[in-house]
């Protein structure tokens, strides 16, 4: 049994973790819940010694023990599979498994006897893998079990996994669980760091609630629900899940955006139709065309063969300037590399993409005063905080920097709005303001193209789902007729459902 | 002002340890000469002002302080403007010496009435720096070729073509007499820039010129939406382009105004003190650029006042002499000085990321 006590941890001036205590006991399936930044991935990384908390200890058996390295963790029995993976892509599953510890014969690697063991232990554990394979070449959802293999090869007795589903599709994540509650049931402790509720309620045993780095809550399945996890977790009520608007029944709306046999690097052959008021969702495991599809729309990423229709008219060029001129606005994945300079002040930010022309320029010079203006109305409309246009964007928190991108590209009155991953990382009321604003646009007859990895987001938005696969479109589903699991299956590329 | 702390810091400090390496190696007293010598020498000798009341004491050296502060605060924002979008422009010197021989050979082969010519001058300079600087910004767009690479190898290009061909080839002075000659022609009167004190300094124009080019400078990148255009392409090319700015037509702009600022020293280097392209140009004005860009941290009026006092200093460390002490202690400030900056600049980075995690 392991105890942390009393954990403190400082990062500058934030306390990361503020005195938590919690046990983490053998058979039993812990969840870890809190919004981001609640302290759960850095409790856990104090286990696992990446951390070193400034008080409190951490107890293996009633003993204390100071855990300097993961690799003193390991030793004793504790591994953790992180949300990116540490895997040597060009590696084989094997040579991944026992690097770092690799039985050897008079100095050299022996590779047979290291396969031999990594498939007694994928036999031990249930685990089917071909060992031999080359890592880059299995799914995401197989690169996550060597993952797991590794540490269970190292005979961890105690396994953290850090957001495990977030990159899975629904059958890989059903596998993920099954196999972790068989690990569990054999006397192995596992933890689960998440923030998607249901599957918690699903999987553990347990449920401890973290809240800005304190423990504000320890709950079993069975006495909780949704509700009062998700009241634990933010401070006060939760926000209700924004509503879209009711359709207007006015028939077909005109297309917006139509692509016809659409090819580029990373995509092949995609045809797809974006209408005014309508929000199309584009499903799909992370890597398969979605971001070349996104950056290809915008203007960032020249198409190689096939017709792009923008309202009606064929173009012949196309880029990101263009784009701003014909009304399509962008709120793209990466919000620190394309859509803030963090160097810039939030007013400098906010004209940017539309700093040359009035109200934000008068002739050559940049209209100060208008742009303060303007500035000031944005933040306070989009509740961006703290409301100082004089602030870098580098400054503001990560859901306050979405809500400046998301308000300043929805002030332009977009016709074509492209957004990519809106809510990652956000809190979960941040969370309900993008996508009450995605609403908005909708019924205002904005047409929206939603690329997101969280399929259950892409399900709540869309009034329409693509799913993508190897770069093409593997199928399309209405409203109404979303099926998890067929879904999944395509995101999978199989054809047949 | 907060922002320029680093900055004065750096120099005072490193003044005070050129002092004491002096110090060291002499003895203090003859420090202590040497540094008030060259103080004296760079702004104006005031405790012989009052004891003599000529105005020559102070004109004197102020004006060849200003002299040399107006070339070097052409080529700090040479380096200055191409830095604002990312870019970093080792070619100053290039594009000075380029800018120089163009001064030189319209200054002596072109008959013009006094303002004309002074202007054509000057437009020729900035021509052929702009022009010069163009190439690597080409090569960057077309050929990816790192910009630091092709300005550094230019400079010897535009160094070894103009220094050691045409200055004593094709266009070395025609002489007369017995006089042996380096250098071209020497430019017409109508061609030389005004100068500003009379007879009693070399000070010329040259540095209305630079006071005119760094305010504007300042004005442009600060008040003009494409000036913000520059600054959003140096902070993020990638956001910059997402947002509709031209990262390209940024990139070869701004070279071709930081090939011009350089010319533009040349020109008043011939224009205004050595009224030919001579045998050697003396200082490396260009390369001295890349330290009044850094220690003036990229901000045309941090260039200008960096430049006015290392001009300065400069102008008054040929007295140290005098002392004993070598005369390229200015160049040790400023070396040291840049240095500082530097480090001081990972320490700020280093003090903010502990404040905001």
């Amino acid at each position: 049994m392991i105890e942390l006590r009393h954990i403190t941890k400082r990062c500058g001036t934030t306390l990361a973790l503020d005195d938590v205590s919690l046990d983490v006991r053998p058979g039993e399936r812990l969840a870890l819940i809190g919004e981001n930044g609640a302290g759960k991935s850095s409790l856990m990384n104090v286990l696992y010694g990446l951390y070193q908390p400034d008080a409190g200890e951490v107890c293996f058996d009633g003993r204390a023990v100071k855990v300097k390295t993961p690799a003193e963790a390991l030793v004793r029995g504790v591994g953790m599979v992180h949300q990116h993976f540490t895997l040597v892509p060009t590696l084989t599953v094997t040579e991944n498994v026992v690097l770092g510890h690799e039985p050897t014969k008079g100095g050299r690697l022996d590779l047979a006897r290291a396969r031999r063991e990594v498939d007694a232990t994928c036999a031990k554990f249930g685990f089917q893998l071909d060992t031999g394979a080359v890592v880059r070449e299995l799914s995401v959802g197989s690169q996550q079990k060597v993952e797991i293999v590794k540490a269970l090869h190292r005979g961890v007795k105690t396994l953290i996994l850090d957001e495990p589903t977030a990159v899975l599709t629904p059958q890989e994540a059903d596998e993920l669980f099954a196999v972790t509650r068989r690990l569990s049931d054999e006397g192995m402790a596992v933890v689960l760091i998440s923030h998607k509720l249901r599957e918690v309620l699903s999987f553990a045993t347990r449920i401890a609630v973290l809240r800005r780095g304190k423990k504000v809550g320890e709950r079993t399945p069975a006495e909780t629900t949704e509700d009062e996890l998700a009241r634990l977790m933010i401070s006060g009520d939760v926000p209700l899940s924004p509503q879209r608007g009711e359709d207007r029944g006015e028939g077909p709306k005109p297309i917006r955006l139509s692509l016809t046999n659409l090819s580029a690097p990373g995509l092949t052959n995609v045809s797809l139709d974006v209408r005014a008021g309508e929000i199309l969702g584009i499903a799909g495991v992370d890597g398969n065309g979605q971001r070349e599809l996104a950056e290809v729309v915008t203007g960032l990423r020249p198409w190689t063969s096939g017709t792009f229709t923008l309202d009606g008219r064929a173009l012949t060029t196309w880029n990101p300037r263009l784009a701003h001129q014909s009304g399509l606005a962008h709120i793209p994945e990466d919000r620190l590399r394309r859509a803030l300079i963090s160097d810039l002040t939030v007013e400098e930010n906010v004209s940017l993409g539309r700093h040359q022309s009035a109200p934000f320029a008068k002739g050559p010079f940049i209209d100060f005063t208008q742009r303060r203006t303007i500035t000031t109305a944005l933040l306070e409309a989009n509740d961006v905080r703290p409301r100082e246009p004089e602030l870098r964007a580098g400054g503001l928190s990560g859901g306050n920097q979405q809500k400046l991108v998301v308000g300043r590209e929805l002030d332009a009155k977009p016709k074509l709005l492209v957004v990519v991953q809106p809510t990652r990382g956000l809190d979960i009321a941040a969370v309900a303001a993008v996508r009450e604003k995605l609403f908005a646009e909708r019924q205002r007859g904005c047409a929206v193209l939603l690329v997101s990895l969280d399929l259950d987001e892409v399900l709540e938005l869309s009034d329409r789902v693509l799913v993508m696969y190897a770069g093409s479109i593997s199928g399309e589903f209405q409203k109404g007729e979303f099926d998890e699991r067929v879904i999944g299956r395509r995101m999978l590329g199989v054809k047949d459902a | 002002m907060r922002k320029a702390l680093p900055s004065v810091l750096s120099v005072v400090s490193a003044i005070i340890l050129c002092f004491f390496a002096a110090a060291l190696t002499r003895d203090f007293g003859t420090a202590v000469d040497a540094f008030l010598a060259m103080w004296w020498g760079a702004f104006g000798d005031w405790p012989k002002f009052f004891e003599t009341g000529s105005a020559a004491t102070i004109l004197r050296p102020l004006g060849e302080a200003g002299t040399k502060a107006a070339i070097l605060t052409f080529t700090g924002l040479s380096v200055a403007v191409a830095f604002r979008v990312g870019l970093f422009n080792i070619g100053a010197q290039g594009q000075l010496v380029v800018g120089a021989l163009a001064a030189a050979v319209v200054g002596a082969k072109v008959n013009a009435p006094g303002f004309v010519h002074v202007t054509l001058c000057l437009a020729a300079a900035a021509a052929a720096g702009g022009l010069y600087a163009l190439i690597p910004a080409v090569l960057k767009l077309k050929r990816g070729v790192h910009e630091v690479i092709s300005t550094i190898m230019l400079n010897w290009v535009a160094i070894s073509l103009v220094d050691n061909w045409l200055v004593i080839g094709p266009l070395k002075a025609t002489a007369s007499g017995d006089n042996s000659i380096s250098g071209t022609d020497q430019i017409l009167p109508s061609a030389e820039l005004p100068r500003l004190l009379g007879e009693t300094s070399r000070l010329n124009f040259g540095l209305v010129l630079a006071l005119f080019a760094a305010l504007g400078t300042w004005l442009f990148l600060t008040r003009f939406t494409r000036g913000f255009e520059w600054k959003a392409i140096g902070l993020s090319q990638d956001a910059a382009r997402a947002a509709g700015i031209d990262v390209d037509r940024g990139f070869l702009e701004a070279m071709v105004l930081a090939g011009a600022f350089a010319g533009l020293g040349g020109a008043v280097l011939i224009l205004g003190t050595e009224l030919k392209y001579p045998a050697t140009l003396g200082a490396p004005w260009g390369f001295d650029g890349i330290a009044m860009a850094l220690i003036g941290q990229g901000h045309p009026l941090g260039v200008l006042a960096i430049s006015t006092l290392f001009g300065g200093l400069r102008a008054g460390g040929t007295r140290m002499q005098l002392f004993g002490v070598h005369k390229s202690f200015p160049e040790l400030i400023q070396g040291l000085a840049l240095l500082l900056v530097a480090a001081k600049l990972l320490w700020e980075r280093l003090l903010r990321k502990r404040g905001t995690p």
